[in-house]
């Protein structure tokens, strides 16, 4: 009997993995017809502007009207979170496409990103991730918005360490314990505050609201463990070719969301 | 209702866990089942009954997860944030755990057949006096029981827990146990409420929300989470439900394998520790001489099995001291 549920167990996790794969692969499809009419959509007014203002380019024609959609999208939200986690889950990374994603939450107007793969690829990578950040920012939002993100890029957007998770809150702990030990504080003296206040005098980053997750495993990896307490988990089966409008409907889930914080 | 349920699957549902059991299976699963007061409102019933009913799909739950062969479950049964709510419903809910404590200790003999040790795990100082003593009334007597475990997570949140470890840890130092360099991610495991546990495989949260709402944070750090959109109270919950969550760690299996790579960083990082410490020792000590690569080699293999002793015996410290709480509230209620 053993033998029949083994090969009963395998028929089904074989079903579930080409399900999971027809899935994906049905989300890439969707993503490029979604792609070629918003293509068409941007072309149309283009040959339009060609046929009244000869003068203006055709770059200039398009860039301008994506970047006002993001603005206007920005303000239409409900509610925006303030920092935005984007968790890697993925062996293959593709660096364009989180580039993407970290341009369009800078224009929609999310002051931090945070980027993490649990390999720790993108802390290895910090400065590929940047140019790519910038080249997109160019491409997607037009040269004028550059300067002010640029700073916002520096302060903003961050590669997280794999071990800042438990290491960061291990050090915090070796740091009380050590005034303790020197009699400068009593064990008493820790508190929940106490040591909130202790692990952000290194980084002081408020907690992500919004985590988008990338890949098909249902897991944190280790992904800032403190600072998760209150965060919503969204999830994308892969990042590639991952589109402005699945972005979009994200972050609305998001503004839709209540948190009752325990009342 | 009891904690308790004794019963067998039908014949589908049994046939359908033999077919999961033929794949990995997770060893620990936490569950958060929320959503009693929106499935009390969705009813027009009182909320009371919601979290009544809430407790008696705990316990078919817990049927469930013996027939699946899961032997270990942790629930989130109360946050330290609860207590925000209104007296009255607060006061509902204590009087509902009381109950549900008292009644457990009327089925001793089945606890006993079934060899269930409860563990309550949160600030539980922070609760009632009477409830404590029904609480660690009910810890003190199961706890020989080996076969499965139910940790009730109850005045609890993640953060408190961490720090409750942090100072658990400066306590040893304060006594002279330990030393600050021996606070370490492994040591800090230990000094959790769920030390004796192992992490859970497997995090099941019902009601369609989508966060851990501050439910072992530092536990769950590798497992697999699983997000259900179904309120837990409602009948609509059932088997299938955590037959799903069950498939879902199945194919997520392989992926979460990280934690093994977790833990071999986590090794490193001690060695590292200790070395560093050897490395300021020899310098106090050796006035500047240079120290060659075996002595020094010597030293470190000494120190480490010294900060293995003091870590050893600062858990031993700790464990007595958690519980002596237990026997002093279980003892008092003998005496009144």
């Amino acid at each position: 009997m053993a033998i029949v549920y083994d090969l009963v167990w395998r028929v089904l996790h074989l079903l579930l993995q080409l399900q999971r794969a027809a899935v994906s692969a049905f989300a890439w499809k969707r993503n490029w017809l979604l792609w070629r009419r918003a293509a068409a959509a941007v072309l149309l007014p283009l040959a339009l502007g060609f046929a009244n203002q000869k003068k203006l380019g055709a770059a200039a024609g398009k860039r301008p009207s994506r970047r006002y959609r993001v603005l206007t999208d920005g303000k239409a939200l409900e509610k925006l979170p303030l920092h935005v986690g984007l968790l890697v889950a993925e062996e293959e990374v593709q660096y364009t496409d989180i580039a993407n994603v970290v341009v369009w939450c800078m224009a929609l107007g999310i002051s931090y990103v945070s980027v993490y793969d649990n390999e720790g690829v993108f802390r290895r990578n910090n400065s590929r991730l940047m140019e790519e950040i910038v080249k997109q920012q160019k491409e997607l939002l037009g040269s004028e918005s550059c300067k002010y993100s640029s700073e916002f890029l520096n302060n903003g957007a961050d590669a997280q360490e794999q071990d800042d998770g438990k290491l960061s809150i291990v050090r915090a702990a070796q740091q009380l314990c050590k005034s303790v030990e020197q009699k400068e504080s009593t064990p008493k003296d820790i508190t929940v505050s106490v040591l909130d206040f202790t692990l952000r005098e290194s980084k002081n980053l408020p907690d992500p609201e919004l985590v988008l997750k990338f890949g098909t495993v249902d897991s944190t990896l280790g992904f800032l463990p403190w600072h998760i307490r209150l965060t919503e988990f969204i999830s994308f089966p892969s990042h590639k070719d991952v589109s402005y409008d699945d972005f979009l409907c994200a972050l609305r889930r998001y503004a839709s969301c209540e948190q009752r914080l325990g009342k | 209702m009891s904690w308790i349920r004794e019963g067998e699957l039908g014949l589908l549902e049994r046939f359908s866990a033999n077919i999961l059991k033929a794949g990995p299976m997770p060893r620990h699963v936490a569950f958060i089942m929320d959503g009693n007061r929106r499935y009390a409102r969705k009813r027009h019933v009182e909320r009371q009954e919601g979290h009544t009913q809430g407790f008696d799909k705990l316990a078919e739950t817990l049927r469930w997860c013996l027939n699946l062969g899961i032997h270990e479950v942790t629930v989130y049964a109360f946050s330290i944030e609860n207590f925000k709510r209104s007296n009255e419903e607060v006061d509902g809910l204590m009087e509902l755990a009381k109950e549900k404590f008292l009644r457990l200790l009327d089925e001793q003999a089945k606890l006993e057949k079934h060899g269930v040790c409860i563990r309550v795990l949160g600030d539980l100082t922070l609760l009632p006096e009477d409830l404590q003593r029904l609480i660690s009334k009910a810890v003190v007597s199961t706890r020989g029981h080996n076969k499965c475990f139910l940790n009730v997570c109850f005045a609890y949140t993640s953060r408190h827990e961490i720090a409750n470890a942090v100072r658990e840890m400066a306590w040893g130092t304060e006594q002279g146990l330990l030393k600050s360099s021996d606070v370490s991610e492994a040591l800090l495991s230990q000094c959790l409420y769920t030390s004796s546990s192992p992490d859970p495989d497997l995090l099941i949260r019902t009601s369609g929300e989508v966060r851990l709402s501050d439910f072992l944070l530092w536990q769950t750090s590798h497992s697999c989470v699983v997000f259900q959109s179904v309120l837990c109270s409602s009948q609509n919950t059932r088997f299938w439900n955590l037959c799903e969550a069950v498939l879902q760690y199945q194919l997520n299996h392989r992926s979460i394998q990280a934690r093994e790579l977790h833990r071999e960083a986590e090794a490193a990082q001690q060695l590292e520790a200790d070395r560093s410490c050897v490395t300021e020792l020899l310098q106090q000590g050796g006035n500047g001489k240079p120290v060659d690569a075996r002595s020094r080699h010597t030293v470190l293999l000494s120190y480490t099995a010294s900060r293995e002793e003091r870590v050893s015996r600062f858990l031993d410290a700790l464990q007595q001291k958690r519980d002596a709480y237990f026997l002093d509230m279980s003892g008092l209620t003998a005496v009144a």
